[in-house]
């Protein structure tokens, strides 16, 4: 016990110390604040810095010039035109640099409903949503005019009909919540991925460091010294608690970030839209969603974990760990795709059954977790992934305990499964 | 009395046998030297020992009693294929590994500066493994090796990558672990180091075990009768075929006899001071490298 310890602390330290993950470590957050700031910053940064562009508006209908108003980023210009009179190329010559673009609203604007506007440079899409705003209300009501009906914008305004869902539901003592299936959905979506990428980076890990210690050598003290099945499991919790620890940090950090950036940036769309996000999870069954959640997590994290050492044990070089990796990977990214169908129908049989699937449950029951799934199905579900990963960690250490001292050439599936009844 | 008592081993690979029907015993105390050509089965009789493949039949007796992953964990083991984790620092490397054999942290951080000392490495606590030069990582994977003063130490290869200085160095320390009364088991091919250290050898050929026993007994098992001769003045020693007959004359002034079947030392020196002035009389023994190529060429032709 006290080696599994040992093992554990100094495989915990290496990783750690590493310059690779400090880096990333750091990084990380960063870059997710940056990401997620990027529509926030851009429309801060484009209304305060554009200076204001002229543009000029042929008019060929006569009646429509005033229609499009000026805003903070354009200023235009009515000019009357001549029905299908107008030269393009003219206006840009005589008017140089200080007209940016040019609209020609053709006479017959009304049948065909189309625009056009010049630009020397490509158009600004900021300037075309502009300009179909303005002209699609007034041509609509002037439309609307011709047909000659009286009130007639009035009886169209109120036949539009917007439905507004309200999701509530019904518990067994017919006592009403409101809930909220925007935010189930995506707690899912977030508590699968997280799974998943947690699974795929730090079993990745604990295979390089199997395939590191293979190479260096060192792995024939170290057996001398300890079992096989310490030095593997040491591994998986190291590495494991590498793991805790780097989301730990990235997590004090965004939220950090974000309650700084949050004030900055207050009242600006998307962080009130986060805020209204964090209360409706709110509303989901948090705290039996997160048990659940590390219950699968660990389970999950175990059973590839485990596959990992198992195969990484069985190669000389990273490099050829391929062949062992990517069947690994098919699964994982098969569960993934599995648990992005379950959004759709979360109680359905396919959802049923991959959710009761061990290799695939950690990840699929992530996302029907928020659905209140019947707990005969999490328990049968459960026993089932931890009875798998405990079989796959049996497996895994008798393959393990001879793969580590075999070097030289490539083992197929078949010769390492020999491995396992060798006594 | 036996240390170790290895009886009728047989280990069977695919397509050959790496050991068959091996009997070994090393006595307590002992420095025991294995020897043997590439691919005798030196390095699988050391991986048997200490249980990292298990033998398809036989025993592995340890003072007495069949050996257990107790003992092993206590074992001295240096594998041939040499490795450290380069990226730990030397210190904290040998601390770990000392600690896995079982050692408290204080124990081995006391017994780790020092060996450092000892071994001229102590500016080198703090620096990386991968930093170090090839000959240092081997004496720093020595001190890993022997660090928690083990009864038993097996040595895959010792010398192998050491210049002579440090196999000098090494083999006094071999020594000295035998002095403070461990026994050691190493394989080698270096002929040198089993003259000056080994009290026994087993020599391994072909997966079996063609030689067996003391060094100084089995060199005189080997002896060819042969002696060296040096006469004062530049003299010619001239032949005498009742008492030798004259192997080889040496460019140096000295000859080279082997003397004839059961004429006794003495007669011959008798004759020699009678005729010459005799300066010198030694016995010349077959060195181990000379038993132990004739010995492989005599097995491998056997079969």
């Amino acid at each position: 016990m006290n080696k599994l310890l040992l093992i554990i602390q100094r495989e915990y330290m290496s990783l750690v110390a590493r310059k690779s993950f400090i880096v990333i470590t750091i990084l990380v957050p960063f870059l997710f604040i940056i990401i997620a700031s990027i529509p926030v910053l851009t429309s801060k940064l484009n209304s305060a810095s554009s200076s204001l562009e002229t543009v000029t508006v042929i008019d060929e209908t006569g009646h429509l010039s005033g229609v499009i108003s000026d805003n903070e980023q354009f200023r235009f210009i009515p000019l009357r035109g001549e029905p299908g009179t107008t030269n393009v190329k003219r206006f840009f010559d005589q008017s140089g640099e200080s007209m940016s673009a040019l609209v020609v609203i053709p006479a017959n604007v009304l049948d065909s409903a189309q625009v056009n506007i010049y630009s020397k440079s490509t158009v600004n899409m900021a300037l075309v949503d502009h300009v179909t705003d303005c002209l699609n209300d007034t041509l609509t009501s002037v439309k609307l005019a011709t047909m000659g009906v009286p009130d007639l914008d009035k009886i169209v305004r109120e036949a539009q009909v917007d439905i507004d869902v309200n999701s509530v539901k019904l518990a067994d003592d017919g006592s009403e919540s409101e809930s909220s299936t925007t935010a189930a959905m995506l707690l899912g979506m977030v508590l699968s991925l997280i799974t998943y990428m947690f699974v795929l980076t730090y079993g990745a890990m604990i295979m390089n460091s199997v395939i590191e210690e293979k190479t260096n050598r060192i792995v024939e003290v170290i057996v001398s010294s300890c079992k096989p099945f310490q030095l593997m499991m040491g591994k998986i919790i190291g590495v494991a608690l590498v793991g805790l620890t780097q989301f730990l940090i990235w997590a004090v950090i965004i939220s950090g970030l974000a309650v700084g950036l949050g004030i900055g940036l207050a009242d600006s769309g998307p962080m009130s839209e986060v805020s209204s996000l964090v209360g409706m999870v709110q509303s989901v069954n948090l705290v039996g969603t997160l048990v659940c959640f590390v219950i699968y997590f660990l389970g999950g994290y175990l059973l590839y974990a485990a596959l990992f050492a198992g195969f990484g044990s069985a190669v000389d070089q990273a490099s050829d760990a391929s062949q062992f990796t990517t069947p690994i990977i098919i699964v994982m990214i098969v569960a993934l795709y599995a648990g992005l169908g379950c959004m759709e129908n979360p109680n359905g049989t396919f959802a049923l059954w991959c959710s009761m699937i061990p290799f695939t449950s950690p990840i699929v029951m992530m996302v029907r977790l928020p659905y209140d799934v019947p707990f005969w199905q999490i328990a049968v579900s459960v026993v089932a992934l931890y009875a798998t990963a405990t079989a796959i960690i049996w497996l895994s250490a008798r393959i393990y305990r001879i793969g580590i001292l075999r070097y030289g050439k490539k083992f197929t599936l078949k010769e390492i499964l020999t491995w396992i009844k060798t006594q | 009395m036996a240390f170790i008592e290895i009886s009728d081993v047989v280990k069977q690979y695919k397509g050959h046998t790496a050991l068959n029907h091996v009997n070994l015993t090393v006595p307590k105390g002992c420095i025991y030297g294995l020897l043997g050509p590439n691919g005798a089965g030196k390095t699988t009789l050391i991986r048997i020992i200490n249980m990292i493949t298990a033998p398809d039949s036989g025993t592995v007796m340890l003072d007495g009693s069949p050996i257990t992953a107790d003992d092993v964990a206590h074992i001295g083991y240096l594998p041939e294929e040499r490795g450290l984790y380069k990226k730990m620092k030397v210190g904290d490397e040998i601390v770990y590994l000392a600690r896995l054999k079982g050692m408290s942290k204080a124990d081995a951080t006391r017994q780790m500066l020092y060996w450092l000392d000892r071994f001229h490495l102590t500016e080198w606590r703090d620096k990386k493994v991968e930093t170090l030069s090839k000959g240092m990582q081997q004496k720093v994977q020595f001190i890993a090796t022997v660090i928690h003063e083990p009864k038993l130490l097996i040595f895959d290869e010792p010398f192998s990558g050491f210049d002579p200085v440090n196999a000098e160095q090494l083999k006094r320390e071999i020594l000295e672990l035998q002095k403070k009364g461990a026994t050691i088991l190493f394989s080698t091919h270096n002929m040198e180091s089993v003259e000056e250290v080994c009290d026994q050898i087993s020599l391994i050929n072909h997966s079996e075990v063609v030689l067996e026993g003391n060094v100084a007994e089995i060199k005189q098992r080997f002896k060819k009768h042969l002696y060296e001769i040096c006469l004062a003045g530049g003299e010619q020693l001239q032949p005498c075929e009742e008492l030798f007959t004259i192997e080889e004359a040496r460019p140096e002034g000295t000859t080279i006899i082997r003397l004839a079947q059961g004429v006794a030392i003495r007669e011959v020196i008798a004759r020699l001071n009678e005729q010459y002035a005799l300066r010198g009389f030694s016995e010349l023994l077959p060195t181990m490298h000379e038993i132990f190529i004739e010995t492989v060429k005599n097995s491998s032709n056997n079969e």
